[in-house]
């Protein structure tokens, strides 16, 4: 006993400790550098680049580390590359980390809710902005465990550098036990001294998820989670962590909190509607579209006007090709043939016609105007109700903090959602993410508003809010806009004009009560019939 | 007296702050030296281009009384080797600073340029001398490491190691010793003996005390440590004389300084100095040869 706590405090295996810490910080800052790289050319559109970058994991993930540390010491020198022992050997680990790094931050990418990358193109984010506000924020949490268990890995990892001369904490217990003879004593006391450090490691991990955790509420909770026995008992689910927090989704109290209307409530003589809308200039011209995935057609030549301040209803059965031609006019899907033209401008290609890159293209949809809401509302789930609004107004439009909050103020006060401000959208109702994915579409004043289902993934409770919300944008604001929806009687009382879409092609389209109450292509009847034997 | 606290006190946050601080750089292990023969003020004009420099001795420090680390001081190098690597630098004009290394890494790290020299009780063998220039410098004398009692009845590298398994170091010369066994088991009809590689002698010796192998041949100097160390468990079966030299390795294309390294050793040996080395380190006297050279093409 008294030997192990001679060796235990003994200068000289503490400062192996040094050497240790050492290989380990370069093994993993070198190896976080070389792994957004690799990560980075592992997403990249380009083939080469992710085919270069999966050789380099294929050879660096299929070597032992030591034979790693031995080239990077040994073999290197022979071309002139002679670094010293600590170097080399943090060379040799952040190579041979880079590739495990990079899947982690490629998990941690791809894991980030699609939807929401979506939605932020769809909103104009450039693939920078998209990664640094969206993207990346969200990786960064569900990454921390991984990062934690790499960090433990390649400490204990370090000690191979034993092998190429490094007086780090391994080495320097061999030569003691080899000096003294007294190996036991020695070993026990470099293995406490490993595991003081790993423990320091799940400490600081700890303090990181403690740190990111959205839902950090109460400062009772803050200290317990701390602690490891609240992790092991998983009273981080809703139920348990409620204590003095507030719930966790407050009740929704539908249409009653939204504000009053401001318009007239009778409706324009319809016929007079659509003669002033004739007039208007052509807000989304679609022409000869067709667009198939592998050899199955989707869209099969779709022809499209739609005037400014026109309100579309877009019918149609599932897979009719209704969420395929909003996001080909949206440019989030390409197509084969025909042309899309919104405001007179063709998206997605240059004066020339050549096609964009991902970040023109981010550009010219911000430019253009072109708004869009999903079934699966698509809320970025690390911002607030507010910042889902304010932030893209910053982020793309180049606003500044205090217009963009006023601006969020405004929308959430029209969507009736004042005093949700500064809920996280996982503690919103279905019908409140809607509408607050609604105000986030309309903040940039886009000139179409696309609404693929809105109602679609809501509750039957909840979903009259969110048509409230969308018929007001018609009636006050006048706004142009496409909706696919599959409620009928909202499409008669709102839609100007009703199009049905079956197999990929209109089959029937004109004013909606002429549409919904008559129609005369067979196909549509069928469709009308059964959605209205549905609804009753 | 409360100021003898303070030592402590200081240790502990020396302590803490070497734990949290990443400082670059090692201290190089200093060593004491003894006086240089007189003749070393010509060798040094004759071969003028180390005075001066610090050279890197490579070591495997796991052969107590050859080199080792001192336990009381682990941050110096201490034994025979380290001594007389000294004094051929004092003699020369240079100093020496070490890289620990496995012993199987010596003649790579001398080959890749990454030490100058290796002083580390390293056997001359026509093998080795393909890859490094050696200068010999002592006999050898192994001892035959058993555990106390010698229950498989070893006898020396020869067929009564039929079927125990010998602990060795990777790239020992014992290794092919021991392996050439096996064709003279065969004839008698007797198990192989096995034969289980290690990194260091600690390694070795705890393959004995554990009872994972039956014998460990190497040094009889470190035999004899190791005996000296665990009195109750282990024992020298006997001593033998293997057909080599020990050697300093140096770089195959650098015969200038291979010369000058032989001149200075002479002087030593001449002197009576490194016989005075033997005796320091309480290391056999008959160890003493003549610097010779050992080199192929």
């Amino acid at each position: 006993m008294e030997l192990f706590l001679h060796y235990l405090t003994m200068p000289y295996m503490i400062e192996g400790i040094q050497a240790t810490l050492q290989v380990t910080a370069l093994g993993l800052l070198g190896g976080l550098v070389l792994g957004v790289i690799l990560a980075w050319m592992q997403l990249s559109r380009f083939k080469a680049l992710a085919s270069f970058a999966r050789v380099y994991t294929v050879i660096f993930r299929g070597t032992p580390l030591i034979l790693q540390m031995v080239f990077a010491y040994n073999a290197l020198p022979q071309i002139g590359i002679k670094l010293p022992a600590i170097l080399a050997a943090g060379l040799a680990l952040a190579c041979n980390e880079a590739p495990f790094i990079a899947e982690m931050l490629r998990s941690g990418v791809l894991g980030v809710d699609r939807g929401q990358v979506l939605a932020g193109q769809a909103l104009g984010m450039t693939p920078g902005v998209l990664m640094r506000r969206i993207i990346a924020p969200q990786a960064i949490r569900s990454m921390i465990p991984a990062f934690g268990n790499e960090t433990v890995s390649a400490l204990k990892n370090s000690s191979l550098a034993s092998v190429i001369a490094v007086q780090e904490l391994t080495l320097r217990s061999t030569q003691m036990a080899s000096a003294t003879f007294d190996f036991f004593s020695i070993f026990f006391a470099s293995g406490l001294i490993y595991l003081f450090l790993t423990a320091a490691i799940a400490g600081i991990q700890l303090f990181l998820e403690w740190l990111f955790d959205l839902d950090r509420a109460s400062r009772q909770i803050k200290l317990l989670r701390l602690m490891p026995w609240y992790r092991a008992q998983g009273l981080d689910d809703r139920s348990a962590a409620a204590g003095d927090a507030p719930p966790e989704i407050l009740p929704d109290a539908g249409v009653a909190e939204l504000p009053p209307p401001r318009a007239l409530s009778e409706r324009v003589d319809r016929a007079k509607r659509s003669e002033i809308l004739k007039r208007n200039n052509v807000a989304v011209d679609v022409a000869a579209l067709r667009k198939s995935y592998d050899k199955q057609m989707v869209l099969a030549g779709v022809d499209l006007t739609v005037r400014i301040g026109e309100v579309i209803a877009l019918l149609g059965p599932s897979g009719s090709g209704k969420s395929t031609l909003l996001r080909c006019i949206n440019n989030l899907e390409l197509w084969n043939e025909g042309s899309i033209k919104v405001g007179g401008r063709r998206l997605g290609f240059s004066d020339r016609g050549k096609a964009l890159s991902p970040r023109l293209l981010a550009q010219a949809r911000a430019e253009v105007g072109v708004g869009m809401v999903f079934q699966q509302f698509n809320l970025f789930g690390h911002l607030t109700a507010k910042e889902n609004i304010a932030g893209p107004l910053r982020w793309v439009h180049g606003v500044s903090r205090i217009d963009a909050d006023r601006r969020a103020a405004e929308l959430l006060g029209r969507v009736g959602l004042s005093h949700r401000a500064d809920a996280l959208p996982r503690h919103l109702s279905g019908g409140q993410q809607q509408r607050v994915a609604i105000a986030r579409a309309i903040a940039p004043n886009p000139s179409v508003l696309l609404l693929d289902e809105p109602t679609s993934a809501l509750d039957p409770e909840l979903v009259n809010e969110v048509l409230e919300v969308i018929r007001r944008l018609a009636v006050e604001d006048g706004l142009t806009m496409i909706i696919s929806t599959h409620q009928l009687r909202f499409a008669s009382e709102v839609a100007d004009r009703v199009v049905l879409l079956a197999d990929g092609a209109i089959v029937e389209e004109g004013p909606a009560d002429e549409v919904l109450s008559n129609p005369r292509n067979p196909v549509a009847q069928r469709f009308l019939n059964a959605m209205e034997a549905e609804v009753a | 007296m409360v100021t003898l606290s303070f030592p402590r006190t200081y240790k502990l946050i020396h302590i803490a702050a070497l734990g949290a601080l990443l400082v670059v750089g090692v201290g190089a292990p200093t060593i004491a030296r003894a006086a240089a023969p007189a003749a070393c003020a010509e060798l040094q004009a004759k071969y003028p281009d180390w005075k001066g420099k610090t050279l890197v001795n490579a070591i495997n420090p796991h052969t107590p009384g050859y080199e080792s680390i001192d336990p009381k001081d682990p941050n110096k190098y201490v034994g025979f080797d380290i001594d007389l690597g000294e004094q051929i630098g004092e003699c020369l004009g240079f100093k020496l600073t070490y890289k620990a290394v496995t012993f199987a890494a010596l003649l790579t790290t001398l080959s890749s340029g990454q030490a100058d020299i290796v002083i580390s009780d390293i056997y001359a063998t026509e093998e080795r001398a393909k890859a490094a220039d050696f200068i010999t410098y002592s006999k050898v004398f192994d001892g035959v490491l058993v555990a106390k009692g010698n229950p498989k009845k070893i006898t020396g590298i020869n067929t009564s190691m039929c079927g125990a398994a010998a602990a060795e170091n990777t790239g020992y010369v014992e290794v092919p010793l021991i392996q050439a066994l096996v064709g003279e088991c065969k004839k008698e009809g007797k198990a192989e003996p096995t034969i289980q590689l290690y990194d260091n002698n600690a390694n070795c010796i705890q393959a004995i005390l554990a009872g994972r192998a039956d014998t460990y041949v190497n040094d009889v100097n470190t035999v004899d440590n190791a005996v000296k160390a665990y009195p109750d468990k282990l024992e020298k079966a006997i001593a033998v004389t293997i057909p080599y030299k020990v050697g300093i390795a140096v770089p195959k294309d650098k015969p200038a300084f291979r010369d000058a390294v032989k001149a200075a050793l002479t002087e030593i040996y001449k002197s009576g100095d490194q016989l005075a080395l033997l005796k320091k380190w309480n290391l056999d006297p008959e160890n003493l040869i003549e610097p010779g050279l050992l080199m192929v093409k």
